[in-house]
């Protein structure tokens, strides 16, 4: 019994933390869904990329710190870029058309590095030790205990940004209808690049976290499938959603593969949550935290 | 864009068809089709794999061919889909290719028909179904190397040698991949758990793999085996070593089937440090000290060039010599019965069925392939990480071949 | 570009929806399939045939997508799960039952069209990306339920191999005679297509496409046109499948991937939504640039890179190509290759003068 109640926490903690863990990589999808409405199918390959930009810093010889501010400066520079090349002409179209331009866009950005830094895998260590945390019957390694906190940071962050600041107040009221805020002074496409290089800062965190805990090559971009369970159970829009999305994958994957699996013979830790989240669809479309959008002819 | 612009637009796009026409091969030289995967979901083994194959064809060819016959690889890559997989055998076919190197399990899956119709050889070391060992059942498929069924039965012998002789009442974890490859040992360990007394369970990673800290705790915290085989693909077995550590398993106690066990994993769980102690089932030899090894670096050196950097990933490196070795060699056999003449598919099936012995300088198993037996023997051998380094931890050795050829022939 | 308006007038509705707008486009389409039966394949290799024969497969699965999203504005991004459905359905029937072809490949179709149907539920009350991520998960569902049901995928393996096709006591093995049997699926999917979309079904779904609450409102029931958008884009789905299954000799879910589904979506996003001639082009546009990269950087790359690296660049530059036309087309050229099409057409028809 008392085996049984280790396993169970054990089970939940390592849930809880690699849940944080995927949201970290959610952020970065609501967080321009939020300011721009675009969809980025693309997410999981910003995380490879930020990945590979600090790997090559790490090459050349630089000290970490200098890798990790490379690679989010790199991840800016290049949200801006596409955001002005690709997602800017594609406004107010389609949602397949969005779609479809990210999942091209992430065709580029797989093709990229085996041409110009080679598709071998390359090790991010952080220096933060290999020494597990132990939490009662819980392990949990370094690298999530960072990724959690970084994680709850955003949140913490995010949270006051679009509650308190002007700025993000401002992108709040973009989002909500783009022509009203143009009326009202707003510019509008420098709030885009905004969002954009915010969720270029997260892209560029995820992938120096997860990264380093799964060395970095162009399979670092499946992570990015996880997203879609952990955006559309918490909202699409909603930052709080990504957090608490992600927390419910997590802990959903642990205990589907702690205790369904033994009884289906096969693994349902990456099924589980699509079918918590295809359930959530039908009775609760817009998510736990999503905004509701009446439509009117 | 201009009417103009769009016009130049569509004409260069139909112009591009007509680049194409087959290009007819010299008397002297023997085309081989090889299909890798350099931008799918297995990336990571084919840019390996492949430059080393043109690596092994480039040694031979600059030393005179193949008895006096220059090769020539058209490679393609089909991204691991099965649609391109077809056209690229079609292409192979045109260009009158003896041997279709192909790539993949799906592939090799919607391949075997159209290899036997065009009496063209098709190999699949280390992958594809396991029933294709049966050279009866399927004439023009050659596993070549040891297959899955047989990699789960080297695994079990491997655990029984390490729990001291004897795997009455132990328990043994199998960590797999949830995918068709992952899933096919498991009929020959479940044979095996009941005929050598063992108690098994299996533990499914599904797909991307990323991620199995649950899978890991359920094994160490409540199954607590005394051996885990793991048979993991792409960036799992690197999670699979960090989640089995990091739950303070001991990795001496684990064991590895083909595809977990490069240098490229090892590294992505964090080096040889933290993997110390991890043992990993090799179908081709492991490192730089082999002399076919040290020839093509010898070519490379006499081109004023470095070795390629491909071989710092050696166990995938020499994975991509070991096939080409082998069909070459398949060549070499079926010019030598045709006294010199230029073989069809045909015959060098023929010459592939009549490999005998063929080590390679140790860089390969004794591998012999009948006419019955398109495996090979199912030769493996198992490396252990031990200081910073693979070190070999057995020599060549098969096991449980009575259950293997059960299977092969109950499924056949 | 082939033929002239001027001198037919239409006096009825009826003329103008007809298939053949113009009395000549009847003798086009004629010699169109002239070309199609008879000229290419005794003209054309092989291996020619094999690409062709990959294309026609690839444009009754593109037909289908386009049925969905096209037509009727509903996002899939698990056609190719159904694609599966079809797979193992038929193998299942001609293993177990040996039934030939002509019993297997409707019932193939009819199978995904029914699992298209539930799929498309919960499309009543989403739309958008929720409804793209909730096909999403189909698909992640159906390829685990079948990997994990020996009975549905005849084993640890989850391939069964089929016998080939017969026709009239023929078996169909070489490139050449299955390029007619799928040549036939082919164009019975475009007239098929065709006359959907001209037809009630089809203005009710461009209807709903277009703004589905006002649709509801003129009285378009959207649930069952919705689910029936869902079911023949399915059927066309399965069918595909089939084809694929007879093609390979083999019905295997890992053919049928999640990247498989993002190249239909390419198809007809590249060839243009809501359009049949779109569809085909998108067909033979993503199966043949793949092969025509390649062909272009052996031939040219040459003078670039070395033939070590040539094989390495070539892989990587198809990706990179393919996702950059993605975004060109939908940034400059968002009607796709169709429009491409109409616009040379308009070229030509007033040739030589401007307009």
């Amino acid at each position: 019994m008392w085996d049984e109640a280790e396993f169970a926490f054990a089970l939940l903690v390592s849930g809880l933390a690699i849940g944080l863990m995927y949201s970290l990589i959610a952020l970065g999808f609501v967080l321009i869904y939020k300011a721009t409405d675009a969809i980025n199918f693309a997410q999981g390959e910003f995380v490879m990329l930020a990945g590979f930009m600090a790997t090559t810093a790490l090459a050349a010889q630089m000290p970490i710190w200098a890798a990790i501010a490379a690679a989010i400066l790199g991840m800016i520079a290049l949200s801006f870029v596409l955001e002005r090349t690709v997602l800017r002409p594609l406004l107010g179209r389609p949602v397949v058309a969005v779609i479809m331009a990210t999942i091209g866009l992430a065709a580029i950005l797989r093709g990229l590095p085996p041409i110009t830094i080679g598709a071998q895998t390359k090790a991010l260590p952080l220096p933060i030790g290999d020494e597990p945390i132990t939490l009662w019957s819980a392990v949990i390694p370094p690298v999530q205990v960072v990724g959690v906190i970084v994680s709850v940071g955003f949140l913490a962050v995010f949270t006051w940004f679009f509650l308190k600041s002007r700025m993000g107040i401002a992108m709040r009221a973009v989002a909500d209808n783009q022509q009203v805020a143009m009326a009202m002074g707003i510019n509008v496409e420098r709030y885009f690049a905004i969002a954009w290089a915010m969720a270029g800062v997260v892209s560029a965190l995820g992938g120096i976290i997860w990264g380093s805990m799964l060395g970095v090559d162009t399979q670092l971009s499946l992570i990015g499938l996880k997203v879609f369970p952990v955006v559309i159970l918490g909202g699409l829009d909603s930052i709080v959603g990504a957090v608490i999305g992600g927390l419910i994958v997590g802990v959903v994957e642990s205990i589907a593969a702690g205790y369904l699996d033994p009884y289906v013979g096969g693994g349902t830790k990456d099924f589980a949550p699509y079918v918590l989240m295809i359930l959530m669809l039908m009775f609760k479309p817009y998510g736990l935290f999503g905004t509701h959008r009446i439509e009117r002819v | 864009m201009s009417q103009r612009v769009r016009l130049g637009i569509s004409l260069s796009l139909g112009l591009m068809g007509l680049l194409l026409g087959p290009a007819f091969a010299q008397d002297k030289e023997l085309v081989i089709g090889m299909q890798c995967d350099r931008t799918g979901a297995t990336q990571i083994v084919g840019t390996t794999l492949c430059p080393a194959y043109h690596d092994y064809v480039a040694l031979v060819n600059s030393k005179g061919g193949v008895e006096g016959y220059k090769i020539k690889v058209i490679e393609i890559d089909n991204e691991y889909k099965v649609p391109p997989a077809m056209e690229a055998h079609e292409r192979f076919k045109m260009e009158g290719a003896v041997i279709d190197s192909v790539y993949g399990t799906p592939q090799i899956a919607a391949l075997n028909k159209k290899l036997e119709e065009d009496k063209i050889l098709g190999t699949s070391p280390g992958f594809g179904t396991a029933a294709a060992a049966d050279g009866k059942k399927y004439p023009y498929t050659f596993p070549i190397a040891a297959s899955y069924w047989s990699q789960g039965a080297a695994a079990v012998k491997f655990a029984k040698d390490k729990l001291g002789g004897s795997l009455k009442g132990k328990k043994i974890a199998y960590l797999y991949y949830d995918n068709p490859a992952g899933k096919e040992p498991i009929a020959v360990l479940e044979d095996l758990a009941a005929s050598e007394g063992f108690e098994l369970r299996t533990f499914a990673v599904p797909a991307p793999g990323v991620e199995m800290a649950a899978q890991a705790l359920d094994i160490t915290g409540r199954f607590k085996p005394d051996f885990v085989i793991t048979h993991l693909f792409g960036r799992s077995p690197s999670v699979s070593i960090k989640e089995l550590k990091g739950k303070g398993f001991p990795l001496s106690k684990v064991v590895a089937l083909v595809w977990g066990s490069a240098e490229a994993d090892i590294n992505a769980a964090g080096g040889f440090g933290t993997a110390e102690g991890y043992s990993c089932m090799q179908f081709a030899g492991v490192g730089h000290e082999y002399p076919v090894i040290t020839q093509i670096n010898a070519m490379y050196k006499a081109q004023g060039k470095e070795p390629p950097k491909e071989q710092a990933n050696s166990v995938i490196y020499n994975r991509g010599v070991f096939q080409a070795a082998i069909h070459l060699e398949a060549i070499r056999n079926a010019i030598k019965a045709k006294g010199g003449g230029k073989p069809t598919g045909e015959e060098v099936k023929s010459g592939m069925e009549q490999i005998k012995d063929f080590t390679l300088d140790g860089l390969v198993p004794p591998l012999n392939i009948t006419p019955e037996d398109h495996e090979g023997g199912g030769w493996v051998q198992i490396w252990t990480v031990k200081g910073g380094k693979f070190e070999k931890a057995t020599e060549w050795f098969q096991a449980y071949r009575d259950v293997v050829k059960k299977h092969i022939t109950a499924t056949n | 570009m082939l033929h002239r308006e001027s001198g037919v007038f239409k006096t009825s509705y009826a003329a103008d929806m007809a298939l053949y707008p113009l009395p000549i486009a009847r003798w086009t389409v004629a010699a169109v399939l002239v070309i199609f039966a008879v000229v290419l394949p005794l003209s054309l290799h092989e291996y020619y045939l094999s690409i062709i024969n990959l294309v026609l497969i690839a444009i009754v699965g593109a037909l289908g997508l386009n049925i969905l999203v096209g037509y009727t504005g509903q996002i899939s991004v698990g056609h190719a799960a159904f694609m599966s459905v079809g797979a193992y359905t038929a193998a299942n029937l001609a293993v177990h039952l040996h039934l030939p072809f002509w019993v297997t490949l409707p019932a193939g179709g009819l199978m995904a069209a029914l699992i298209g149907a539930i799929v498309g539920i919960p499309s009543l009350r989403i739309k958008g990306l929720y409804l793209a991520i909730a096909t999403l998960a189909s698909q992640l569902i159906i390829e685990w339920v079948i990997n994990h049901t020996p009975a549905i995928s005849g084993g640890a393996q989850a391939s069964i191999e089929v016998p080939r096709p017969t026709v009239f006591g023929v078996e169909l093995k070489s490139q050449g005679e299955l390029y007619f049997f799928l040549l036939a699926f082919a164009v019975a999917a475009v007239i098929a297509t065709l006359n959907i979309v001209r037809s009630r079904i089809g203005r009710a779904f461009v209807a709903i496409r277009d703004q589905d609450i006002a649709a509801e409102i003129i009285g378009i029931n959207i649930f069952r046109y919705k689910l029936l958008s869902f079911a023949i884009s399915s059927f066309y789905a399965g069918v595909c499948g089939v084809l694929y299954t007879y093609y390979f000799g083999i019905a295997n879910y890992e053919a049928f991937q999640i990247v498989v589904s993002i190249d239909y979506l390419a198809m007809i996003i590249i060839g243009g939504l809501g359009s049949v001639l779109g569809s085909i082009f998108g067909a033979i546009f993503v199966t043949m640039l793949p092969i025509a990269i390649r062909i272009l950087v052996e031939t040219f790359g040459g003078y670039f890179w070395d033939t070590a690296a040539l094989s390495a660049v070539a892989a990587s530059m198809r990706l990179i190509i393919f996702g950059l036309l993605i975004i060109i087309f939908l940034v400059l050229e968002p009607e796709g290759l169709n429009r491409l099409w109409r616009n040379i057409r308009n070229y030509f028809r007033v040739w030589p003068f401007s307009y």
